[in-house]
């Protein structure tokens, strides 16, 4: 990063072997709301709780889940101006690949890229570690794909899987719920219900967001009118 | 002369059904002086997918160097073969990264996909691709005597070749059209990809 | 002094009387022996100043970069002969090319000007093809005269005469012309459209010739038998065209002797590479790679 007396690595490992800056990091993610991935056998789902700090915020506005490719997108827990940092990055990583090889990338290239940078911002000097975990989901030749990303740059591929301030209970949840079966429509309602599970106060379509890749892998966010829909199924 | 033509030599790509042949000469000169007859210059990239490099010897040299350096690289990151139509798009990115310096090369690559389908490509030596229309002009050429080559594959090249059939017209393309040129010549190699395996056979040319 | 001036002006004037008595018809003195129109040639010709600028300009290359003067001309060949104790050797490749194209595999470089004199042709094809032709013209009508053959010496000055007139016009011709004559035997000269003339035993022109040369200077030797001179010239050839680019095709082989000259050979180039790797117990280097 700078050159300055100041651009020395703020994560150091402390004398017991951690790296208490990560640590930090996680809590940030874990006080963050709940994020939840589910792969299906012909697509992948992800949901998220969209908590705002005050009524008058116009939550139709509020996104986090984003688009990165045709058929990868992304949800965090943490720290949303962290995570559009690696929005951006990511979209960067697509095209750059897309430019070489003619070809999407796939899946986990991009995660595997992400979670680079992500490293990077653990040893390099002057800048700290993102405040969030990520999850990725996309489709390539090799299927459907579940990804989370720690802000120490780990990274697992998952069936399922949560984050955020509810993930213990949503993990459990979805240990229960989840079988290699699963269908994308199933998946769905699986998510909701599991969201639901954690959910302070009423569940709506202003204040959940669903991002999905389909059979053709195509990656969308579901309008609010679909969620409606599928919370209707789900009651 | 231009500097793609010090060395000399030319290379030679079709399609078949099911099956991709690419062929060059054996002539490595210096201008008008035939220095060695050993000198192919196609190479393999993994069991489906050759390149052929014709132009400057050097850098012919230094653009295999570096798509080996490349392809390994992609091959531990990714976990796969690359595909025939990445590694086309990738050979054309890195042949325009020298856009205001380039590598006096012009490439061929030849190719089956996952479906065995016939990929071929061509590209100057700044990375304009050329990917021919496998239906009508299923052929690609480059090197010191493309005129000679294109004409032979206009008139020899017919779609859905069998492999033996395809290596029979390739051959006759590449000997009659290099014979016609001072540069190119002295033998040839012909690959024929196919999807189980790969024919390669040398054939006997003029030796002037 | 004196004296040497008086001998030239006499010797010219003798000379002078010789020409008249030539041209004049012996019928009729006021006749000339031959139509001089017919003697005449008559070329198109660049403006009368500066005809090496107009040429220049015409055949300059394609890109100011691309000066190639050693390739000029003496292009696309590989010519040779020598002189040895049965008489002289000519042997020629047969590739015509226009840059790196290959025009042609099958031209005879050799020229037959007169059944005793023999011309090779190296640099522009037209040019040797053309003047050749005319000297035998020439050659011809000075047999038909003198009832006597011109000899070698007389004809290659005859040809040289040509192109040093024309010279900076822009000829192209490398080329040298062998033939026995009487009473004297086998001369050998090489003439250039830069206005060289020399007499010589062993000589090769064109693109080929340094290769060819190194053959023809291992192997030669003046007491050779025909058949080993005829390999020998034979063998150069196919060298050079192994190595020069822009020799190859057919290697044809003269031998000129007592009673004019004789073709030996003609054999292509690819025939000859087998046979040769073939007695050296060699084949073409294998393919290993990758």
């Amino acid at each position: 990063m700078g050159d300055s007396d100041y651009s020395f690595s703020l994560t150091t490992f402390s004398p017991s072997g951690k790296l208490v800056q990560i640590e930090y990091a996680l809590n940030a993610v874990a006080a963050g709301s709940t994020s939840l991935g589910i792969k299906a056998t012909n697509g992948v789902v992800v949901a998220t709780e969209k908590k705002v700090s005050s009524p008058l915020v116009d939550e139709s506005m509020v996104k986090k889940i984003a688009e990165i490719d045709n058929h990868i997108g992304m949800v965090y827990s943490g720290m949303g101006p962290d995570s559009r940092v690696l929005v951006a990055k990511a979209r960067k990583i697509a095209q750059k690949y897309m430019l070489t090889y003619g070809e999407p990338i796939p899946t986990n290239q991009l995660v595997r890229e992400i979670a680079s940078v992500m490293q990077e911002f653990t040893q390099s000097g002057g800048v700290r570690p993102f405040g969030v975990s990520l999850l990725i989901i996309g489709s390539d030749d090799k299927g459907p794909m579940l990804y989370q990303v720690d802000p120490s740059g780990s990274y697992w591929p998952w069936k399922a899987c949560a984050i955020g301030k509810n993930m213990v209970n949503a993990k459990t949840f979805l240990e229960k719920r989840y079988n290699d079966d699963i269908e994308l429509e199933d998946a769905i309602h699986t998510a909701i219900l599991t969201l639901k599970e954690g959910f302070e106060g009423q569940i709506s379509e202003n204040n959940i967001e669903i991002g999905i890749v389909n059979d053709q892998k195509k990656f969308r966010v579901l309008t609010a009118a679909e969620i409606l829909d599928y919370l209707g199924e789900v009651e | 002369m231009s500097i793609t033509e010090y060395n000399g030599g030319c290379v030679i790509g079709m399609a078949g059904k099911n099956c991709v042949a690419i062929a060059c000469d054996k002539r490595y000169g210096a201008q008008y002086q035939t220095l060695a007859t050993d000198k192919t210059k196609v190479y393999k990239m993994h069991d489906q997918l050759f390149i052929g490099l014709a132009g400057l010897a050097t850098d012919q040299q230094t653009f295999y160097e570096r798509l080996k350096f490349r392809l390994a690289m992609y091959s531990l990151r990714e976990e796969r073969l690359i595909k025939p139509a990445s590694f086309g798009k990738m050979v054309s990115t890195l042949l325009y990264e020298k856009r205001f310096g380039p590598y006096f090369i012009e490439p061929v690559i030849a190719g089956l996909d996952k479906e065995n389908k016939p990929y071929l490509f061509s590209s100057d030596f700044i990375g304009a691709p050329l990917l021919p229309d496998m239906d009508t002009n299923g052929f690609v050429v480059a090197g010191t005597c493309t005129e000679q080559l294109m004409g032979m594959c206009e008139s020899m090249w017919r779609k859905d070749l069998e492999p033996e059939e395809l290596f029979e017209t390739v051959s006759q393309c590449l000997l009659a059209g290099q014979d016609r040129d001072c540069l190119s010549g002295w033998g040839a190699v012909v690959h024929i990809i196919c999807p189980d395996r790969v024919i390669t056979r040398t054939l006997r040319g003029r030796m002037d | 002094m004196a004296l040497a001036l008086s001998n030239a002006f006499t010797a010219m004037s003798r000379e002078a009387r010789r020409h008249e008595r030539r041209t004049k018809n012996p019928a009729n003195p006021e006749l000339p022996a031959y139509d001089e129109e017919e003697m005449l040639m008559k070329f198109a010709m660049p403006g009368p100043n500066a005809p090496d600028d107009f040429l220049s300009g015409a055949f300059a290359p394609k890109n100011a970069n691309d000066s190639d003067p050693a390739l000029k001309f003496l292009h696309g060949t590989t010519t040779l002969g020598f002189v040895f104790s049965q008489g002289i050797i000519i042997a020629v490749d047969s590739r015509a090319s226009m840059g790196s194209y290959i025009g042609s595999q099958t031209v005879k470089k050799c020229i037959e000007i007169t059944p005793y004199l023999l011309g090779t042709m190296a640099g522009g094809a037209a040019d040797c093809m053309f003047w050749e032709r005319h000297l035998g013209r020439l050659c011809r009508l000075y047999e038909l005269r003198n009832k006597e053959r011109i000899t070698t010496a007389a004809a290659s000055k005859l040809l040289h005469n040509i192109m040093y007139s024309y010279k900076g016009y822009g000829l192209s011709m490398g080329t040298m012309i062998a033939g026995w004559d009487k009473d004297i035997g086998p001369n050998l000269y090489y003439c250039d459209s830069e206005g060289t003339r020399v007499k010589g035993q062993k000589f090769s022109v064109g693109s080929g010739s340094p290769y060819a040369y190194g053959v023809l200077d291992e192997g030669y030797k003046f007491d050779m038998s025909i058949d080993d001179a005829c390999e020998l010239g034979r063998r150069a050839i196919y060298h050079a065209t192994f190595r020069d680019a822009m020799s190859g095709g057919r290697v044809s082989v003269y031998h000129v002797h007592e009673n004019g000259w004789t073709k030996i050979s003609m054999d292509d180039v690819q025939l000859l590479h087998e046979k040769y790797m073939k007695e050296a117990g060699r084949t073409t280097p294998a393919w290993n790679h990758m």
